[in-house]
């Protein structure tokens, strides 16, 4: 029998807006499901009190520009600190496996934040991600990412990092939000293949997912050799939901839990608020502590066609092939800023849809074969002509990563209003406005 | 000048009071004899006079005949017929009673997915018909706090076709889950008729005495009900509700402490807020059964004055049970009590006896005054530290209450300064220990022998009134009465819902025998209930609640 642990947040005062699909009650029918059906008497249940993180917990992680005081953080800190909770119980051994139910979700927020996108602001995974291996020493870390939309700011943050593997499961990006997620996504120079993007055509039910899951993704987590797993649990994939179109059901996400076995789940999308979720919370806190899902049935019934068979089986063939096929190509910079090494360069836009304003990113990436590798973003945000600059020094630096590191803070201090330095190998977060190293957290 | 009686039984003695405005004007002790609580009740209210009492305003029990009943399985058989609909199997959690099962299923939101079988109800009260005379039925399917429309309707069939036959709605006490809510609408069936003969011979008692004062029952959320208005599961677990409320009426109404109640065989051990009792997030557990009887978070240590010391393999170990009363008083095995009256913590029981038995708990060759000032110190040691975990572990409790709004967890735990508030026999020897131990200041109160009583002559009636209301489908539900009728107001209300709610609470309040001039309301949640971008209705959640108290402060 698991020793299961959960965290039920609901955020009952919090929303992004009256019609919003991320609004209040998003939580309410799955409480009233869960309360009722009493689950939190299961003798091998044990709830915990949400937390609130830390906020070098968060700067770790991410760098929320132009600083943390611009922003409205207190849901998103609960839904991270609750995370940790869960985590803390873990590596005390409290819990074999920990369900935070929690709103708001993260995995839309990348490594650099200037404000809300995809319901997103703090990635709850990933801040807790690196607690775990700051904090416990855990070195290596797969995220099977099993929400409708590809989680493009868990795979933001990890992109450069050789020892967390990225796997996504999701609605093919040229159909949903965010419009990233394509397989040739592969990790960076010093990381390739830690990235794994499984998108699917519309239509894929529980056949669909179980199949790539046995072949494909379970595999690849296997050759990894991860300390610990970590779901994103998103339940966007029910054919309930408002904003996707896949076909998965609550007894689906049972059996995907049960192959994930993950030693926490995070909650992340899913607005078929009556349809779905209260249905699959159930199935996949049922799966995890060990307990028979098979009577989770949904009021309603599938009314789509389901795109399986011989067609799932052999567009995953396919896009394996296709998957197995990609070769890297780096761009090479050489720019006066650069410290020595070789500098890998790369730029994207992002977009964020809540507030509807983009951000523009340059980021380079010092090519390394002992380290994760020192990473710069330098980051504008395009309607306020703001620029903010991060350099990271990455867990388990080379002592070359981490001077790079220092030299790139010590130019961009002069240069630009805020550079955030993320020092993972020592632990530490820097932050100088106007050249003048301030106190990253305020007062 | 009115006068309030209280009586607690408790496992060894039954304790009883007379206030008189606020004076403690008579007070007692009576050994309880367990097997038959109405007469140690008698006893403990001609103790008290009552006959001669001109003027008794109410007579208040904090009784344990209910929960000894469970506890001894001494209940009659009880049909438990279960729509469980889908959802997590039955067989996930563990059922202490056999069970039926019937089709039908609900929705979170009582909504009917799949109707009843009626097929199934005939072949049902074919089989009641055969298996006894006067059936008791308890009906409960899941969701039925949301709509009760499949027990309703069996309860209708059941009792047209089956005669003689009792039945029991889980909607009657409508809060989550459908596990607790089973389990309790089946004990307090059980426990019905042996209330009410209890309840009908307690009447007829104090009426012989020419008392004719309104009778009430504590229940384990520190509140009262008069005896004919109770709900009999709601009476288990008083005691501790008792000990919590006595010291309150010894205290200033602003503090927070923690009150430790040092009985015979257990401490019971409970919070104050400000205040204001600490209630439990979850329902009271009693043997096997989880029930949704509201109750004070209290914690219970099997450790007191009376508990047996014994060796085991040389060391002094406290046991988890007694073998009668302190060897200084009579007793037969070294106790606790003993040790205090050795270190002269206490002047209760014979000073030689107390050494006597530290001695037992020593070879012969060791029995220096030193050696047996050692082993009485490490008796209170091990006692105290006891006591001190259980403290720890409630204010633990307390501090990982779930939450779920930003606010609560933003504002969660103000800084309280706790001090402790000690009680019971035991308590004036271990004040010192204590204190020492929990670094909290402590406090004895002053009245400690009978603390409990006075926790019930003093308790106020509570009741708490919880709206759940789905204007979308017009309907609103009361949880604790079980009320389910039709919302005839707006879509979207606002302030009216609240009024609503106030109104309802004091027209039924009257019945209860309730005064509702401290009706506590909660924040009420408004969750719009949003369909292709529009709004088109309400769910609206909120309560009002009589909160537990007591009635003035004790005067020394």
């Amino acid at each position: 029998m698991n020793k299961t642990g959960i965290i039920f947040f609901p955020a009952f005062d919090w929303s992004l807006g009256e019609f919003h699909p991320e609004r209040e009650e998003r939580l309410l029918y799955t409480q009233e499901q869960i309360f009722e059906e009493g689950i939190m008497d299961l003798p091998q249940v044990r709830q915990y009190s949400p937390g609130v993180a830390d906020l070098f917990d968060v700067l770790r992680t991410q760098a929320i520009f132009p600083d943390l005081q611009q922003h409205n953080l207190d849901a998103h800190l609960i839904a991270v600190g609750s995370s940790l909770v869960l985590g803390n119980a873990l590596m005390k051994k409290e819990i074999t496996n920990g369900f935070a139910l929690v709103r708001p979700p993260g995995h839309h927020s990348g490594a650099t934040v200037w404000g809300n996108r995809g319901f997103c602001t703090l990635n709850n995974e990933a801040i807790l991600i690196n607690v775990l291996r700051a904090k416990y020493g855990i070195k290596k870390i797969a995220v099977i990412d099993t929400d409708v939309h590809h989680g493009d700011g868990t795979q933001d943050i990890f992109y450069h990092d050789p020892n967390v593997l990225y796997i996504s499961i999701h609605q093919d990006g040229r159909t949903i939000f965010p419009g990233t997620g394509f397989t040739e996504e592969k990790g960076g120079p010093n990381a390739w293949g830690s990235v794994l993007n499984i998108p699917l055509l519309p239509g894929v039910g529980d056949e669909g997912f179980l199949y790539a899951l046995e072949n494909w993704i379970m595999p690849a987590v296997e050759a990894f050799k991860p300390d610990l797993i970590i779901n994103s649990a998103g339940q966007d994939n029910h054919f309930t939901d408002p904003l996707a179109s896949m076909n998965v059901t609550a007894r689906g996400y049972g059996k995907i839990t049960e192959m994930i076995k993950p030693d926490l789940a995070v909650l992340e999308g899913g607005y078929a608020i009556e349809g779905a979720l209260p249905y699959i919370n159930m199935a996949i806190f049922l799966a995890l502590a060990g307990e028979d899902y098979s009577g989770v049935v949904e009021s309603q019934k599938p009314q789509n066609t389901e795109i399986g068979g011989d067609t799932i089986r052999s567009f995953l063939t396919d896009l394996k092939r296709t998957n197995k096929a990609v070769r890297p190509s780096w761009v090479f910079r050489k720019e006066q800023f650069l410290p020595a090494g070789d500098w890998v360069y790369s730029e994207k836009s992002i977009y964020y849809d809540t507030d509807g304003f983009k951000e523009n990113r340059k980021e380079y990436i010092r090519k390394c074969s002992h380290c994760g590798g020192t990473v710069l973003m330098i980051s504008q945000k395009t309607s306020a002509f703001q620029k903010a600059v991060l350099a990271r020094i990455p867990f388990e630096a080379c002592p070359d990563c981490e001077q790079a590191g220092y030299d790139l803070a010590e130019t961009f201090k002069k240069l630009e209003k805020t550079v955030l330095l993320q020092n993972q190998l020592r632990d530490q977060v820097h932050l100088w406005r106007d050249g003048r190293e301030v106190n990253p957290f305020g007062g | 000048m009115a006068s309030l009686i209280g009586i607690d039984v408790g496992g060894t003695f039954t304790d009883a009071v007379m206030i008189t405005n606020g004076v403690i004007e008579r007070k007692g002790k009576i050994p309880t004899n367990q097997d038959d609580i109405l007469n140690t009740i008698i006893s403990a209210l001609d103790y008290l006079q009552i006959s001669k009492a001109k003027n008794i305003e109410t007579i208040t029990v904090s009784t344990t005949l209910v929960t000894n009943a469970i506890m001894q399985k001494d209940l009659p058989e009880v049909e438990l017929i279960l729509f469980p609909g889908t959802g997590m199997k039955l067989s996930s959690l563990p059922w202490p009673v056999d069970y039926s099962v019937l089709t039908g299923v609900l929705d979170y939101r009582g909504r009917v997915v799949v109707p009843a079988d009626q097929s199934e109800w005939q072949t049902l009260a074919e089989k009641l018909n055969k298996q006894s005379v006067k059936p008791l039925t308890a009906i409960v399917s899941k969701f039925s706090h949301r709509n009760n429309v499949f027990e309703e309707q069996l309860a209708a069939y059941l009792h047209r076709e089956v005669p003689g036959i009792t039945t029991a709605l889980g909607s009657q006490s409508g809060q989550a889950n459908f596990y607790r809510r089973s389990l309790t609408t089946y004990l307090n069936l059980a426990a019905t008729e042996l209330f009410q003969n209890f309840a009908y011979q307690l009447k007829m008692a104090v009426e012989a005495r020419g008392c004719r004062a309104p009778i009430r029952v504590l229940k384990a959320d520190g509140g009262v009900l008069p005896l004919a208005k109770i709900r009999p599961v709601e009476s288990i677990y008083s005691g501790p509700a008792a000990s919590v409320l006595g010291t309150l009426a010894q205290s200033n109404p602003e503090e927070s402490y923690v009150v430790v109640d040092i009985g015979g065989t257990t401490t019971d051990i409970g919070l104050v807020l400000s205040g204001s009792p600490l209630i439990s997030t979850h329902g009271a557990q009693i043997g096997p059964f989880l029930t949704n009887v509201r109750s004070l978070a209290v914690r219970s240590v099997s450790i007191g004055g009376d508990s047996a010391v014994c060796l085991d393999q040389g060391e002094v170990m406290l046991a988890e049970y007694r073998l009668g009363p302190a060897y200084c008083i009579g007793g037969i095995s070294p106790t606790p009590t003993d040790a205090l009256r050795y270190l002269n913590l206490t002047d209760y029981g014979d000073l030689q006896r107390a050494e006597e038995a530290l001695g037992m708990l020593l070879p012969e060759n060791q029995r220096t005054a030193s050696d047996l000032r050692r082993t009485a110190e490490i008796i209170v040691e091990k006692m105290v530290e006891k006591i001190a975990r259980a403290i720890e572990q409630l204010l633990e409790e307390w501090k990982t209450e779930p939450a779920y709004k930003v606010w609560e967890v933003i504002h969660h735990h103000d800084d309280f300064k706790f001090y402790i508030q000690l009680s019971g026999g035991g308590a004036p020897g271990l004040e010192a220990a204590l204190e020492d131990r929990m670094k909290l200041r402590t406090v004895l109160t002053e009245f400690s022998e009978v603390s409990n009583a006075i926790g019930a002559a003093m308790a106020k009636p509570t009741f708490s009134w919880t709206l759940h209301l789905d204007t979308k489908f017009s309907i609103y539900r009361i949880e604790e009465t079980g009320e389910q009728g039709i919302w005839t107001g707006p879509k979207k209300p606002h302030r009216e819902v609240e009024d609503f709610l106030k109104e309802l609470a004091q027209k039924q309040a009257v019945g209860l025998g309730i005064e509702t001039d401290d009706l506590e309301k909660e924040i009420f949640d408004y969750f719009p209930l949003v369909e292709n971008y529009h709004t088109v209705g309400q769910i609206v959640k909120g309560a009002m609640h009589v909160p537990p108290g007591v009635i003035g402060r004790i005067r020394s």
